[in-house]
């Protein structure tokens, strides 16, 4: 009998807890549909309008950014400092959504489409790279055109606002912070890196299974099997004169060699390349842990992060191949069901700002992403200032190494080809 | 009596599941088109991978089911006549199912990767002088990883679920047996066997499907080539090209009337291996 | 009655397997939150540091008011669970009927769709009904996989309950109430724990479906923790697994007294 009393005081109990949270859940938690009461913003409005107007419009509104949220100092920084500073200057409520993967959000926005719901939509930027963007502009779920009336895009290369991973931006994302390929290795156990790709075969050969490489479609994976595409593309060619753009008997020519190349390293790879990491937290686990020595990615300051969170020895560094690492930049876009496309305007043209990259680099260590041409001398010695990780390459330095990203056909025949040809084999 | 349930699944699910299958038979198309076609599953014929993944597929999920199974229900032997004095055992069980299959495959790893605690431990005694000498325990050609990632997890389930079984039945028929003069064996066969056999094929087939269909374990432990279905077919849906994507569905509704159709072969084989004339749950 | 050597060995097999398989992934947890640099070959790490956890309970994570959107979330859910199964089991269990066996693979449907697949129609579905973007429609959305399980688990409790006990009860003059109170939940109780229990916790671990439904709105704990673990901290990913697993965990005991063995 005393049992059965309890189950009663039990279930009421859950009732009360539950009716409880659901009560102020209502209340509270959903009424975060703080958004504008105002019509949203449209991109052929936006087209004829003056930025003061935009501003204008934005101010006392709230913004909602899907960023990437598995960084602590990022987070700490977006979150006070940021959002401070846009509430301070343009009266913007700045409010960011976790996002593991921002595929997710692009999965989002595609089922939202498909559903019709094209406006009222729950973000209104997002943080986006190269590959998701193209399935967005794919898909049609993006704002736009946008980029290029904003005021602070003169301060950003022409590459950048042409071409994101080969896919044409046509204004649909701006550009925003900047990114490198860069390789890792720990001085500890390898003195002198191998510098080219001709190299990195020769000390493959001779240092069986201490190297790998993410399999395809991994970004990073994609990247290092793009880099020997280049490398082979670029033969007999010269060098100002390439062109990115795709041309059959070019890939042909070139996706031969390279894919010999991958088949005859393959052997020497970690496990004997009968696998490759899953993904790079995987290969930095590797890295850290003396199983292969370099692991590869496009954050120049990855190296650095990582020896900050006791991840990495201190003894790690990065380089960058003589033959080149391909550059790239991270970029912002604008939902299509944005409620409030005005405010994200306006926060992204903050983010696009010297002033603001500037800050970052000090807090973050971001490496800065302006040309130097549109900057005042005072803003030029501050970038000489910022601090660097102590595994990351200076400005400078990576410069000189720069590649461009191809068109993005080569990107898919030779994920095609790299999987039939060399990791079924 | 029946009609919240069904209402629940034919409101809610029913909708969404069409119409993930009306992408993969040509329709809501992410790329525009919008018509019937059967070329999505006809070109899953051609491809050489889907089999290899299959394969795979079949004997891992297989695997991971029957030795969860066995090693569930003699957790749950094990553990009755504890589970009657203390409810500790419960809740010690209940833990590894609280915690989520990645973090599961990410306690393995620390523990069996060549670079792993273990291997450490070898290194230290000297058994070892760099991690590649360790044998491949993840990320290897069998999926050992993976299988015994899936068994930590699912057999306290199947534990569980059979000392629930346990708990409303007691030990009466077992002792009637005994009286009877029955061997342990004989009453372990033909008593108690019968007996939990319905919580241990309920569970068994719950874990199936699970395994048949989860990709974040096999993603993690397993190798790019050969894949596990799941693995395969979320890679396609997420591919940069949206053109794939109704591909990926087709591969993944091939995987669901699978499923469906050996939890059915399941079903009926357990039920004539322990002597019911229907399934027992049916 | 003493027991054989055997059964004490077993028993004491078992015990140790499950008290290892509880406490080892926990320890190390534990030891990855809280470690730095503890890589190969170092048995130890060389170095101890609170900053996952400090940042854990920092305002920036958001923790709390994850823990709260995940715990009102569950347990709704997990009550509408049972409240809906109880039923559907009973007649399962009871009942013979035409389609009886399309009823259970419907019901079973959930639970056979690879779950990227279930959780891109339901999202697309929810869209078309205005489900999204609402604590309700979140809720609804892990009903939908809570479910098939509950009541695959109770119908298995309810075929081993003579129906016969609860006529009598009938017969004799009691309540509907004291039925259930007296002669059905004492006889499903371990069932309807466990059922209740694994409700919670799927519900508790919903990532993609809570974003997408969610639209980011309803912002439950897996969330959070699942930026950290795909590559991002180890060590914050495993201070939030911890934090993620002690409220499963609080649910899981006070859930564990209705499996002790009938008196």
């Amino acid at each position: 009998m005393k049992t059965v009393k309890k189950n009663d005081s039990i279930i009421r109990f859950l009732f009360a807890i539950i009716g409880a949270l659901f009560f102020s859940q209502t209340l509270t938690g959903c009424g975060n549909t703080a958004t504008s009461s105002r019509p949203a913003l449209t991109a052929v409005q936006f087209g004829s309008a003056r930025w003061e107007e935009v501003v204008a419009q934005a101010a006392g509104g709230e913004v909602n950014f899907a960023m990437w949220s598995g960084d602590e100092a990022r987070n700490r920084y977006y979150q006070s400092s940021v959002a401070g500073r846009v509430k301070e200057l343009y009266g913007v409520t700045l409010r960011f959504t976790p996002v593991g993967d921002t595929a997710d959000v692009v999965n989002k926005l595609l089922n939202e489409k498909g559903a019709g719901r094209t406006a009222g939509g729950t973000i209104d930027m997002v943080w986006i790279n190269g590959e998701n963007f193209r399935t967005a502009k794919q898909g049609g779920v993006l704002w736009g055109p946008f980029a290029e009336a904003l005021p602070n895009i003169k301060h950003f290369a022409e590459d950048a606002r042409r071409r994101d991973f080969g896919t044409p931006v046509e204004g649909y994302e701006a550009p925003y912070q900047r990114a490198q390929f860069v390789i890792a290795y720990d001085t500890a156990r390898v003195p002198e890196p191998p510098r080219s790709i001709e190299k990195l075969r020769e000390w493959i050969k001779s240092h069986p299974g201490r190297f790998t490489y993410l399999a395809p479609p991994d970004f990073t994976g994609s990247a290092f099997i793009r880099h020997i595409l280049l490398f082979y593309l670029k033969q007999g060619t010269d060098e100002a004169a390439f062109d990115v753009s795709f041309d059959e008997r070019r890939y042909q020519h070139a996706v031969a060699p390279t894919i010999a190349y991958l088949n005859e390293i393959k052997p020497y790879l970690w496990r004997k390349g009968e696998t490759y990491p899953a993904s790079p937290k995987e290969a930095d686990r590797l890295f850290a842990n003396n199983e292969i020595d370099f692991t590869m990615s496009y954050g120049p300051s990855f190296a650095s992060e990582r020896i900050a969170r006791g991840e990495y020895p201190l003894t790690a560094r990065t380089f960058v191949f003589d033959d080149g690492a391909i550059g790239n930049y991270s970029y912002l876009a604008i939902p299509f069901n944005a409620s409030n496309p005005a405010g994200a305007l306006v926060v992204i043209n903050h983010l696009m700002s010297p002033a603001h990259a500037l800050d970052q680099g000090r807090a973050l260590g971001s490496l800065f992403p302006l040309l130097s041409a549109g900057l005042t001398p005072d803003e030029r010695a501050a970038v000489e200032a910022l601090p660097l990780g102590p595994a990351t390459l200076t400005v400078a330095e990576m410069a000189k190494h720069q590649l461009p990203e191809l068109d993005a056909q080569y990107l898919e025949r030779l994920e095609k080809d790299w999987r039939e040809k060399a990791l079924r084999q | 009596m029946l009609a919240p349930a069904l209402v629940v699944i034919g409101v809610l699910f029913a909708g969404g599941l069409a119409l993930a299958g009306a992408q993969s038979l040509g329709y809501f198309a992410p790329t525009g088109e919008n018509a019937l076609t059967l070329r999505h599953y006809v070109s899953l014929g051609d491809d050489p991978e889907v089999y290899a993944s299959l394969w795979l597929t079949l004997k891992l999920a297989t695997a991971s089911t029957v030795i969860s199974a066995a090693a569930g229900l003699a957790l749950a032997l094990g553990l009755r006549g504890v589970a009657r004095r203390s409810r500790a055992i419960s809740l010690l069980l209940q833990l590894p199912l609280s915690l989520p299959h990645l973090a599961m495959a990410g306690a393995l790893i620390t523990v069996i990767a060549p670079s792993g605690l273990l291997a450490r431990v070898a290194y230290a005694l000297g058994f070892i002088q760099q991690p590649a000498d360790f044998p491949a325990l993840i990320n290897d050609r069998f999926g050992a990883g993976i299988v015994l990632s899936y068994v930590l997890k699912e057999a306290p389930f199947v534990a569980l679920m059979t000392l629930a079984l346990l708990a409303r039945l007691g030990d009466e028929y077992e002792q009637a047996a005994r009286t009877l003069g029955a061997s342990a064996w004989q009453r372990f066969r033909h008593v108690t066997l019968p007996l939990l056999a319905p919580a241990v094929v309920s569970s068994s087939l719950m874990v199936f499907a699970f395994i048949f269909g989860a990709f974040e374990t096999p993603f993690i432990l397993g190798r790019p080539f050969p894949a596990m279905l799941s693995v395969m077919a979320q890679q396609r849906y997420l591919d940069v090209n949206l053109a794939a994507r109704p591909g990926a569905i087709a591969l993944m509704v091939v995987s669901a009337l699978l499923t469906a159709a050996l939890a059915w072969a399941y079903l009926r084989l357990t039920s004539r291996l322990i002597g019911l004339e229907r399934p027992f749950i049916l | 009655m003493k027991k054989p050597t055997t059964t004490k060995v077993a028993e004491a097999l078992a015990v140790i397997a499950v008290v290892g398989l509880a406490a080892i992934p926990l320890a190390l947890l534990a030891s990855r939150s809280l470690a730095q640099s503890w890589y190969w070959p170092r048995l130890a790490p060389p170095s101890w540091s609170l900053r996952a956890w400090r940042y854990v309970f920092s305002p920036t994570a958001e923790v709390l008011p994850s823990l709260a959107a995940s715990l009102s979330v569950a347990l709704a859910v997990t009550l509408s669970a049972v409240i809906v199964a109880l039923p559907a089991s009973r007649a399962l269990a009871w009942q013979e009927f035409r389609g009886k066996r399309a009823v259970i693979f419907a019901l079973l449907a959930p639970v056979l769709t690879p779950p990227l697949a279930a959780t891109m129609g339901v999202h697309s579905l929810f869209l078309r009904y205005g489900l999204t973007d609402t604590w309700v429609g979140v809720a609804l959305s892990h009903l939908i996989s809570t479910v098939p399980y509950a009541t695959l688990m109770l119908t298995g409790s309810f075929s081993r309950l003579d129906p016969d006990y609860e006529a009598q009860a009938r017969t004799l003059g009691a309540k509907a109430i004291d039925v259930w109170r007296n002669v059905t939940f004492p006889a499903i109780a371990p069932g309807l724990a466990v059922a209740a229990s694994f409700a919670f916790l799927i519900s508790w671990s919903q990532y993609l479906t809570t974003l997408l439904v969610g639209g980011g709105r309803v912002r439950t704990l897996p969330l959070t923790l699942v930026a950290f673990q795909r590559g991002g901290d180890e060590a914050i990913a495993a201070a939030l697994s911890l934090v993620f697993l002690a409220p499963a965990a609080a649910v899981a005991f006070s859930v564990a007294r209705f499996l002790k063995e009938n008196q």
